[in-house]
């Protein structure tokens, strides 16, 4: 469970006028000037049609890109400066990915890809398959630990997902377009996960274009040509 | 707001033990065995056909070095050679006596070829001799050769006086004689002689292999041959050896010395042991050109592993994996794959070195540098290879490695 008292700051993410050129040719602004701020225990919905920016965000907010201008501050801490090699650890510590594509690893049962998570934080062996076991029963999929991906699913494949991002107890999850591979079904079992996840005190900033996935979120932020449209909250 | 002091970074950096690395590293070969197994084809090919080569040039080396010790390099063979007179040049009859003289000399063993056919028996004279030839010997020819016998005994004091005979080993097979254990008769210049012994082969005399001995007396009694030496076997004490070389023609032939040719037998096994040395670079040549092709191989198969794998870069750098984890990841695979090839190489070589050496009756001698030589050159091959492919992946930004079209 997520314990918040331990957090050092109110907000698991910050940005401050984050803007993001690629310099081309042609030169593109992806974003301009966007700002935000999420607390602690949010589901944050952030939709926008494609090229609005949206990947771009996502990969600002996970540290897998560095913004042209702006500052990132994660757990209260800035991270606009930071070595590749710092960065690499705040993202095995403090961000959980869940990607449209699942990417689980073939050849590793789900619980070893679950363990992936915990691959490079420097948690001995026993601790990392002891946790993520823990892991995939949270997210119902305990009996399933020793299956191969091609043996799942896709809405197991991307519960386990969930499972190997959430294992490290980072401060907010990024799902990109977690759905995106899903039917319609497998999608509210998922969502439902999400939310429930959500409840018991993880982060979650869900990237979609998908207006009815961004329903379960509390607070959508709507991305329009690299920019804040609107910030709603329920 | 601003926490972003180092001591606080340095709890978030991403960690991963050399067992983790290892693990890593290996998952791209347990996926993909068959691909793995064939890459490295190339690479145990090369280790195999190097410690092969060099452990069976050093198993034949160390035979021939063996025998050579065993033979010894102090035998020297005295035979006349082509004077500037018109015939043929001999050694005079009492040369033997005069070599006997020379200080460092411990034995000297004349022959003499007799010209005339051998045969099994006296009802094949069709002129096909086999090559055999019939030479008469000094009592002394077999230990002055620090020869052996198959079966039976050589000349002695009795012996050499009666229509006996010895024969080389490859006299011997030519004429289907196995053993004497039947007292044989062979048709011997026109007169029947008895085997009473059969010859392992003379390495420094290889002539005599194919010759029929029989003794002075027996040759002067039954044959009417009464003729000097043809060739003398000298041994002398080895540091002397090159003193009595030189004074050899003056010895034997004091008004013609060029008349006299001096050779020393073992010569022919040192030669045999350069040849083969010469030999032995064009194989390691090849070798090292299998071993080229394989890392090529190698670093070819790593460079489409990276592509491949695109996704999985990026999922690791998004787990938190820094861009030496990377490097490492596919370092090591490339290592694990060159190291695998050359263990199994050294292992074919050693196998290929001692069924061989077996077959031949050599010791078997697959030296140690061999084997470390081997495995380190599989390293060295595996991080050559696993360069370029490795910096590649970790030099992938996130970004494009998470794209998936």
């Amino acid at each position: 469970m997520i314990n918040l008292e331990n957090r050092p700051s109110q907000f698991a993410l910050e940005l401050k006028e984050i803007s993001k050129i690629y310099p081309g040719p042609p030169i593109v602004q992806a974003l301009s000037e966007i700002s935000m701020a999420v607390t602690h225990g949010e589901l944050l919905g952030i939709i926008g049609s494609s090229g609005s920016g949206k990947t771009t965000l996502l990969h600002i907010m996970g540290t897998l890109s560095i913004p042209s201008s702006g500052s990132i501050f994660i757990d209260g801490r800035n991270v606009v400066g930071m070595s590749d090699k710092q960065l690499s650890g705040v993202r095995s510590q403090q961000i959980g990915f869940v990607f449209q594509e699942f990417f689980l690893l073939p050849g590793f049962s789900a619980l070893e890809n679950v363990a992936n998570g915990l691959l490079y934080s420097g948690i001995p062996s026993d601790e990392r398959k002891e946790r993520s076991f823990e892991m995939l029963g949270r997210v119902g999929l305990g009996h399933r630990a020793n299956h191969l991906p091609n043996e799942l699913s896709g809405g197991e494949q991307q519960r386990v997902a969930v499972a190997r991002a959430l294992v490290h107890n980072p401060s907010f999850v990024l799902a990109d377009e977690p759905t995106g591979n899903l039917d319609s079904e497998n999608t509210a079992s998922l969502m439902g996960l999400l939310t429930t996840l959500n409840e018991e005190g993880t982060t979650v900033i869900l990237i979609t274009h998908d207006l009815e996935v961004a329903e379960s979120a509390q607070r959508k932020i709507t991305l329009r040509d690299g920019r804040v449209d609107s910030d709603l909250s329920r | 707001m601003d926490h972003s002091t180092s001591d606080k970074f340095s709890e978030l950096h991403s960690k991963m033990g050399l067992r983790d690395i290892l693990s890593v590293g290996s998952s791209g070969l347990r996926t993909r065995r068959v691909r793995a197994a064939l890459s490295v084809i190339g690479i145990t090919i090369g280790i195999a056909a190097l410690v092969g080569i060099l452990g069976l040039s050093q198993s034949g080396s160390a035979d021939l070095l063996k025998d050579l010790d065993a033979l010894g390099t102090n035998l020297l063979t005295v035979q006349a050679g082509d004077g500037f007179r018109s015939q043929q040049a001999s050694l005079s009859s009492d040369a033997t006596a005069m070599i006997d003289r020379i200080g460092p000399v411990y034995e000297v063993s004349a022959t003499t070829k007799i010209t005339g056919g051998v045969f099994l028996n006296d009802l094949i004279q069709d002129g096909r001799t086999k090559g055999i030839t019939i030479v008469a010997a000094d009592l002394n020819l077999l230990s002055a050769q620090r020869g052996s016998l198959k079966s039976g005994k050589f000349l002695d004091e009795m012996t050499s006086q009666f229509p006996f005979v010895v024969l080389g080993s490859v006299a011997a097979e030519r004429l289907g004689i196995r053993n004497t254990s039947a007292n044989q008769r062979i048709w011997l210049k026109g007169k029947w002689f008895i085997v009473i012994g059969i010859m392992e082969p003379l390495p420094l005399a290889a002539d005599l292999d194919r010759s029929a001995i029989i003794g002075y007396p027996a040759a002067y009694k039954f044959l009417g041959f009464d003729e000097p030496p043809g060739v003398i076997y000298v041994r002398a004490y080895p540091e002397h050896i090159h003193d009595v070389r030189s004074v050899m023609p003056a010895t034997v032939n004091p008004e013609n010395p060029e008349e006299v040719q001096v050779g020393r037998a073992s010569d022919v096994l040192e030669a045999r042991i350069a040849a083969s040395d010469t030999f032995l670079n064009l194989f390691v040549g090849l070798g090292a050109v299998a071993l080229l092709v394989g890392t090529i191989g190698i670093a070819n198969v790593m460079v489409i592993a990276v592509i491949e794998r695109r996704n999985e870069i990026g999922l690791r750098r998004a787990l938190g994996a820094t861009k030496f984890h990377i490097a490492s990841q596919f370092l090591t695979e490339s290592l694990l794959l060159s190291i695998l090839g050359g263990i199994t190489g050294v292992v074919v070589g050693m196998l290929v070195t001692a069924i061989y050496a077996i077959s031949q009756d050599w010791s078997i001698v697959i030296p140690v540098y061999v084997i470390a030589g081997g495995i380190l050159c599989s390293i060295l091959i595996g991080g050559i290879a696993g360069f370029y492919p490795a910096m590649r992946a970790a030099n992938m930004s996130p970004t494009e490695a998470l794209r998936t079209k």
